[in-house]
């Protein structure tokens, strides 16, 4: 072992090759490194996206003004609610909204400030993960 | 007495030439090293950088209106991923068309995009926005 040291010690030959071998692995592992945890990260958004379900079991208009839709989460996510839309051939109007829902709750959303227009429309829900849920009342 | 003997040193040093070259080739070498590694760190910084923006990029359609009275395609983009997103280019059935400038989202920022184009109602649209990292939001919507 003292031989191969001293040996390695009086052997100045090959020592820059050593350290470009060296600088270039941790310049490779920084790269890979911040692509892999990245790429990572955004699967993760991308997975939570892909449990989170909604559904609008119904939707009402209340007296004497507003809109009340009953929504359910039936995914496996709690969901946060962004914004509600009404949508006709004529108008598309949207909402925002800041609704929170456990896995499995039910509820229903009531808003005053909302008009529904007359005849058929459309209400959809908007999470902020990007999921919508749809609901035509004729 | 001593001020001599520091002359006589200093003439001493100017005049012994041997072993300057290794000297100079050894820190012209280094500042040459040090250089190309920051020019690798930097290009690295880089091109994760991008790398990881266009990763990051998710647009949500929230809505697609056919609006006859305005005659335009406006659609409602939101952006729910980690970068910000420019639109650069618009196709309605793989033909290119003109939006309202240039539309910018930062995260978590949303906006009409207005296309200039008028739909037949009853008929669907292949309607893809490209950003400017080459990220495509594509679908087929019909107009109403």
């Amino acid at each position: 072992m003292r031989t191969i040291t001293r040996l390695l010690r009086r052997e100045k030959r090959g020592i820059s090759t050593v350290i470009v071998v060296m600088l270039s692995l941790v310049l490779i592992v920084m790269i890979v490194g911040n692509v892999v945890l990245w790429s990572y990260q955004m699967n993760e958004v991308d997975l939570e996206r892909s449990q989170e379900a909604l559904t609008i079991t119904n939707v009402t208009r209340t007296e004497p003004a507003g809109i009340s839709i009953d929504i359910k989460n039936t995914g496996s996510v709690s969901l946060h609610i962004v914004a509600v839309w009404v949508t006709n051939s004529t108008l598309h109007q949207r909402y925002s909204a800041n609704v929170f829902m456990n896995a499995g709750e039910s509820i229903a959303y009531n808003r005053t400030d909302i008009t529904v227009p007359q005849g058929v429309f459309l209400a959809k829900v908007v999470t902020e993960r990007g999921n919508i849920a749809v609901f035509s009342e004729d | 007495m001593r001020r001599k003997r520091v002359k006589q040193l200093f003439k001493r040093f100017l005049r012994d030439k041997r072993a300057i070259t290794p000297v100079l080739s050894h820190l012209l070498l280094t500042v040459v090293a040090v250089a190309v590694m920051s020019l690798a760190t930097s290009a690295t910084f880089v091109i994760t950088t991008n790398l990881r923006q266009t990763m990051g990029e998710r647009v949500v359609v929230e809505d697609v209106w056919f609006n006859s009275a305005a005659g335009t395609l406006d659609v409602y983009l939101r952006n729910v991923g980690k970068a910000d997103i420019q639109v650069s280019g618009v196709y309605v059935n793989h033909v290119g068309a003109s939006f309202n400038g240039a539309f910018h989202l930062e995260v978590y920022k949303q906006g009409w995009l207005r296309i200039a184009y008028s739909g037949v109602s009853g008929e669907s649209y292949y309607i893809d926005i490209v950003t400017k990292r080459g990220t495509h939001i594509a679908d087929y919507y019909k107009a109403s």
